[in-house]
């Protein structure tokens, strides 16, 4: 926890009044954003966000399952979120892990879109390989190694940034087999898939102090505020997910407020993630 | 009783409810030398039960039992399972008790009550060992598939006589139970068919459903049950829960429809009971099982 | 014998499942109706009841059609030892299902999170200074589950709260809203979750209209969003009034 005076509350709320916040931003500016794809050889896509002083990391692992009764004619994805004690000493123990579903679910809520699949991030049909047989189960693990404030929009950067990095190998499945046994699989060594990352949606977070909203909040402005709304926001424009944290109640037009501000914002950090991602391919590429 | 003089002198002066807090023996002992209750029920009497049938219509057969504010809810979910080979003939009935946190301050979740297991046993030892229900009834193809009941009983509210609710509610939820119509398609394997069906379809025949209509089990044997707590002479029937923390010798009696004694059941407790302190018991029983066949009685005209 | 407890026998459910997904009907399509005959826009009768437990603090029961709940409020008691002095009264939550709460047993969606969303629901709108070094446990049974469960719950959980006299700002009320194609539909059932394209959740104070919660998920257009909102906030100013009509019953049969 950040222990703050008087004082310093004072500057911070009253820096975030005249639009002019303690590291010199406005309300509405990110910090810079640093995108590295393909950390993790072993992985199947991988990649680290570092906005500002909050570092995650984000892994993408493929692995052969079986769909779900329920539903047969899709995949599964996972969520998982790790908040390392060495980031912040709050996140040893029951606190980290608190946070970490808190997080995870968030995740899962704007990545998986509604039960029927609209607005979803990633499309859980193509994951199919063949009906009520074999699936592509997708693990997504998310782990912070420093916080700075802002992790859910750093781990929404980082995942869909991981997923772009994704490559999935070819799977032939032997043609006929009878109904009740598993088919055979020959999984390619040299064939790849890439994974389509084009409806991944950003998260935007804008948290409440006072009577103003701001994106991208370190620790220290997070500890001043009274509500936080997380939107996600695809690139058509159109909300995929919505959690609020924070006890304090907030007025409905305020909220729809928040809602446009956050389709305005997600824009541009939209085409600055996007160039960021290429140019971390493009750089992993040559080395 | 012989009181000591000082809690008398006391009682006049404190307040009820303060005495009742600070010295809950006394406070009882002074109401049964009076044969009265601190609720007013005279020492033999069980408190006010009621019954309601068929409230969970996600289940085959589901009933709530409510004596006095103990309250029951018991549910019975219809499977289809293959025989053992032992009895290829005969279904099989689970039972299990849940004390979720919401019946009495002293369940958290996560740790779940220690008293549940102890009344799923129970439950379970007097429902088969009455032959309440005759499992062969529950068989659909011989060795091949029979029906497995589930019955889950949750208390929604604890406050003493936990067994006798929870024995109530199970009863009249067998006494509720519909046997789903199903019939065994070409895999071997047991499906539902709904009303509609049966006439859209041609291809279930008569032969096919394997039961053809819905029906209800034959209850050939009812068990009725009664706690009892033992304090020094007095017999308490249906304790509520503020009497067994205080006074720990607990017998309960289970008598089927013929009177007979299906279980006998004392725990433990610091008090010896006498062969006539049981006998009195066993009396008690009686009369209660007649007051619940009354009850239940009532439900079956509905 | 009765019966053979830890045979482990697997067992099946001959259950249909429905797995046709209904027509997606156009904004003209006016006539069409919802499984339960409600209109788009009517939410399922409500019956509320409190002082449903007696061995608890306060206690409520609340049937929305097939859902049915019973919340238990314990408390303010005794903070665990392993808790640290606070200054401030703790709240813990706890949501928990019976095993016959829905028809296809076993096989039902997970519902870890509802206990931590019940927790965000309400931390907001309890005035936790007025019990400090203490807890109070909100603990709650989903009896049956018949769709919008969450809701259910938190609507009855501050029902509860009342009726165990903890000190709160005002009542909460949630209702959660299912947009299926183009048309939204108040207060869902489980078979119009099942085939929902997303679904928004709001918890609100109605008196002093203000949002505590709001969760969303699946795909919306703003104009979706707004329609939405406006909804359940007309439907929980409604289920406030009726709220506080149960809870007005309540005090007078209490005076008599």
């Amino acid at each position: 926890m950040v222990g703050l005076s008087i004082g310093e509350q004072h500057f911070v709320k009253g820096g975030i009044a005249q639009d002019l916040r303690t590291d010199g931003r406005k309300r509405l500016t990110y910090r810079p954003i640093y995108v590295e794809t393909g950390v993790i050889p072993q992985a199947n896509g991988s990649a680290r966000v570092r906005i500002g002083g909050t570092d995650v990391i984000a892994s993408v692992k493929a692995e052969i399952g079986r769909p779900s009764s329920l539903q047969p004619d899709k995949g599964k994805v996972a969520v998982f979120i790790d908040c390392s004690p060495t980031a912040e000493p709050t996140f040893g123990g029951r606190g980290g892990e608190e946070l970490s579903s808190e997080l995870a679910l968030a995740l899962q809520r704007c990545l998986l879109g509604g039960k029927s699949g609209a607005g979803a991030g990633i499309n859980l049909s193509s994951l199919l390989i063949k009906e009520g047989k074999v699936c592509w189960d997708l693990y997504i693990d998310g782990l912070v190694i420093s916080s700075d404030g802002n992790l859910l929009d750093a781990l929404g950067a980082a995942i869909k940034a991981a997923l772009t990095n994704t490559a999935i190998p070819k799977v032939q499945v032997s043609a006929e087999v009878a109904d009740d046994e598993q088919p055979e699989i020959d999984i390619s060594d040299e064939e790849y898939q890439q994974f389509d990352t084009s409806s991944v949606p950003v998260i935007v977070t804008l948290t409440k102090v006072g009577a103003h909203y701001i994106v991208d909040a370190t620790t220290e402005e997070e500890s001043q505020m009274s509500s936080a709304v997380s939107i996600s926001v695809n690139r058509v424009g159109h909300i995929c997910g919505l959690t609020k944290r924070g006890g304090c109640g907030l007025d409905p037009s305020v909220i729809l407020d928040m809602i446009s501000v956050a389709k305005h914002v997600s824009e541009s950090l939209m085409n600055k993630l996007d160039s960021e991602i290429s140019a971390a391919e493009a750089c992993e590429d040559e080395s | 009783m012989g009181l000591p003089d000082s809690s008398q002198d006391l009682s006049s002066e404190m307040e009820v409810d303060a005495f009742r807090k600070i010295f809950p023996l006394r406070f009882f002992e002074r109401h049964l030398s009076e044969s009265l209750r601190p609720d007013g029920r005279p020492l033999g009497k069980a408190r006010d039960t009621i019954v309601n049938l068929g409230l969970v219509s996600s289940a085959d057969g589901s009933a709530l039992a409510k004596i006095g504010y103990t309250t029951m809810l018991a549910a019975i979910r219809m499977e289809v399972m293959t025989p053992s080979t032992d009895s290829p003939d005969e279904g099989c009935i689970a039972v299990e008790f849940h004390m979720p946190p919401i019946c009495s301050p002293t369940v958290r979740p996560g740790r779940p009550a220690d008293a549940a297991p102890v009344i799923s046993k129970r439950l379970l030892d007097t429902i088969s060992s009455c032959n309440m229900i005759d499992l062969k009834e529950l068989c659909l193809v011989s060795g091949k598939a029979a029906w497995m009941g589930y019955l889950d009983i949750y208390c929604l509210d604890a406050d003493g006589a936990l067994f006798d609710a929870a024995l109530l509610s199970a009863v009249a939820a067998f006494s509720n139970l519909q046997i789903p119509v199903v019939a065994l398609n070409d895999n071997g394997r047991i499906v539902a068919i709904t009303g509609e069906e049966k006439q859209d379809n041609a291809s279930i025949t008569e032969k096919e459903a394997v039961n053809k209509e819905r029906r209800k089990l034959t209850l050939k044997n009812i068990p009725f049950s009664l706690t009892c707590i033992l304090h020094k002479n007095y017999i308490l029937a249906d304790p509520t829960a503020e009497e067994e923390s205080i006074m720990d010798t607990l017998v309960t009696v289970v008598l089927d429809s013929s009177d007979q004694i299906v279980s006998f059941n004392k725990s433990g407790g610091n008090a010896l009971a006498h062969t006539s302190a049981i006998k009195s018991c066993v009396e008690l029983a009686k009369k209660r099982g007649n007051e619940l066949k009354q009850i239940l009685g009532e439900m079956d005209v509905d | 014998m009765a019966s053979k407890p830890g045979a482990a026998t697997s067992t099946y459910s001959p259950k249909i499942v429905a797995r046709t997904r209904p027509p997606i009907f156009k904004d003209s399509d006016l006539d069409w109706t919802r499984p339960d005959g409600r209109g788009f826009h009517q939410c399922r009768p409500a019956l509320l009841q409190t002082g449903a437990v007696s061995s608890a603090s306060g206690s409520a029961y609340a049937e929305f059609g097939n859902t049915k709940v019973i919340v238990s409020v314990f408390g303010p008691r005794e903070s665990k030892k392993a808790m640290v002095y606070s200054d401030v009264g703790r709240l813990n939550c706890n949501v928990s299902y019976t095993t016959f709460a829905s028809p296809s047993a076993g096989q039902g969606t997970d519902h870890k999170e509802y206990s931590s969303m019940l927790h965000k629901a309400l931390e907001g709108v309890i005035m936790t200074e007025t019990f400090p070094k203490t807890t109070v446990d909100v603990f709650a049974l989903v009896l049956e589950s018949g769709g919008s469960d969450l809701p259910v719950v938190i609507s009855c959980a501050s029902l509860a709260l009342v009726d165990a006299g903890i000190m709160m700002y005002d009542l909460i009320t949630a209702v959660s809203v299912s947009c299926i194609g183009k048309s939204l539909m108040i207060d869902p059932v489980t078979e119009e979750e099942g085939c929902e394209d997303g679904s928004f959740t709001m918890t609100c104070m109605p008196s002093r209209y203000e949002i505590t919660q709001l969760t969303i998920t699946g795909e919306w257009t703003t104009p979706n969003i707004n329609e939405a909102m406006q909804l359940c906030l007309d439907a929980c100013s409604k289920l406030g009034e009726i709220m506080r009509d149960c809870l007005k019953q309540a005090a007078s049969a209490s005076d008599e």
